[in-house]
């Protein structure tokens, strides 16, 4: 027995009040439509998913590439600068023994992004193509994915806090550096990124599978 | 293939978009897809009162947990401390406007909206206020739940002290209670709120 589905039965659901709204004669997935509850617009599936997707993806990777070569903050003691990039911040924690505070900003710093970035590319390939799509092991990623995004903005706090903590005139003080930049436009387009992203076209392509099965059992 | 079913008998999950009947939920209960296992309906224990003091609550507690100073270090006789709002000046003072503008957001325009909003709606629905205007207010409201990052700064508070306990001799000030307040506060004003319920009401009142 198989699901049925609000686009099958020609429903769609309002994104932002979870109001389903009966499609007109005609209507498809990408089709503007006006919710009669919240009177808001909005698309059956998010229109041009995968584009956007893809296209802020890039733009996160392309990010990532100087936010990891530049420096995150420059530490001043008695007036000499010190630049640490994101990984020197971390081998500092590593050298001092604090390994589970290494391993925190580690994740948070390296492995999210690039988890987000990677694994972005291979959801939009998976739906693009069909082949070996797994809607529910792949949705439970993507979800995994959205939910990790804001953590990543950990190492951009702690430089914030330690900016305005450490300011004690000549003896020592810290200065963020360019990287910080290009690293915050990294969390924030792999944000955007998971945002364009429909959930809901790894099940579409599941469906028109199974109802052609279904068809040629007849 | 059109079928004629009245739609407010129906749910769709928001991930998979599979379709159910409206599950009839007591206070407490949630209702899952069996599809995809995300949460299809919730109805939350006593949602508009809890969310009512818990906003109130953080709308009082954000202005210590904003001003008051979060840590301090010692060095060589000198001491500076510094707060959330200090954290913001202080990347402005060193050119980095982008960043403080995004840390403003995150960590204290986009916390305070919602607690506002929720007290707002919360507020409307205890003293039987309900407006119109609410619709398009608890629509816009939505937008903002993926940018509140008061837990990820949390973090970075502790990341913080532990860089510093190394070199420096560091402290501990009120405002970080008061932070640790205003997260709990924020966190339990807005995961009280019932999204379904609000919804299901306005659209009772003023949608024919
Ligand atoms: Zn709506
Ligand atoms: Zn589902």
């Amino acid at each position: 027995m198989s699901i049925k589905t609000a686009q099958e039965s020609g429903l769609a659901l309002c994104p932002k009040c979870h109001k389903l709204n009966d499609m007109e004669e005609g209507a498809d997935i990408h089709t503007t439509m006006q919710c009669t509850r919240c009177h808001g617009m909005f698309y059956p599936r998010k229109p041009h998913s995968l584009q956007y997707t893809l296209a802020w993806n890039i733009a996160a990777l392309l990010a990532f590439i100087p936010a990891n070569i530049y420096p995150i903050m420059i530490i001043y003691s008695v007036g000499i600068g010190d630049p640490n990039t994101i990984l020197s911040g971390i081998g500092e924690f590593v050298d001092h023994g604090l390994y589970p505070i290494a391993a925190i900003i580690f994740t948070a710093s390296i492995i999210v992004p690039l988890l987000k970035i990677v694994g972005l590319f291979l959801l939009v390939y998976r739906v693009h193509t069909g082949v070996r799509l797994r809607p529910d092991k792949h949705s439970k990623f993507y979800h995994a994915l959205e939910f990790l995004g804001p953590w990543s903005m950990l190492d951009v706090f702690v430089v914030a806090l330690l900016v305005a903590v450490v300011e004690l005139g000549f003896v020592t003080s810290v200065s963020a550096g360019p990287a910080i930049n290009y690293f915050t436009l990294t969390v924030i387009f792999t944000m955007i990124a998971a945002n364009s992203f429909d959930p809901r076209l790894l099940w579409d392509k599941d469906q028109s599978n199974e109802n052609a099965k279904e068809k040629n059992d007849c | 293939m059109n079928t004629t079913k009245d739609t407010s008998q129906l749910i769709a999950c928001l991930q998979c978009d599979a379709l159910y009947d409206t599950p009839i939920l007591k206070q407490g209960q949630s209702a899952k897809c069996i599809r995809c296992g995300s949460i299809l309906a919730e109805r939350k224990v006593d949602s508009i009162e809890r969310s009512f003091y818990w906003s109130l609550a953080g709308i009082m507690l954000s202005v210590p947990a904003i001003l008051l100073p979060i840590m301090g270090v010692t060095l060589v006789g000198q001491y500076h401390h510094a707060s959330l709002l200090d954290c913001i000046l202080a990347l402005i003072e060193h050119g980095f406007i982008m960043i403080a503008t995004l840390v403003f957001l995150f960590t204290l325009a986009v916390p305070i909206v919602r607690l506002l909003g929720a007290f707002y709606i919360t507020s409307s629905f205890k003293f039987n206020r309900l407006k119109p205007s609410l619709l398009h207010f608890f629509r816009a409201f939505h937008h903002l739940d993926n940018w509140a990052m008061l837990n990820v700064f949390m973090l970075g508070i502790v990341v913080s002290m532990y860089k510093l306990l190394d070199d420096t001799e560091l402290s501990v000030n009120m405002g970080l209670l008061a932070f640790i307040l205003w997260l709990i506060c924020s966190t339990m004003a807005a995961s009280s709120l019932d999204q379904d319920y609000i919804w299901q009401e306005l659209e009772n009142k003023f949608v024919d």
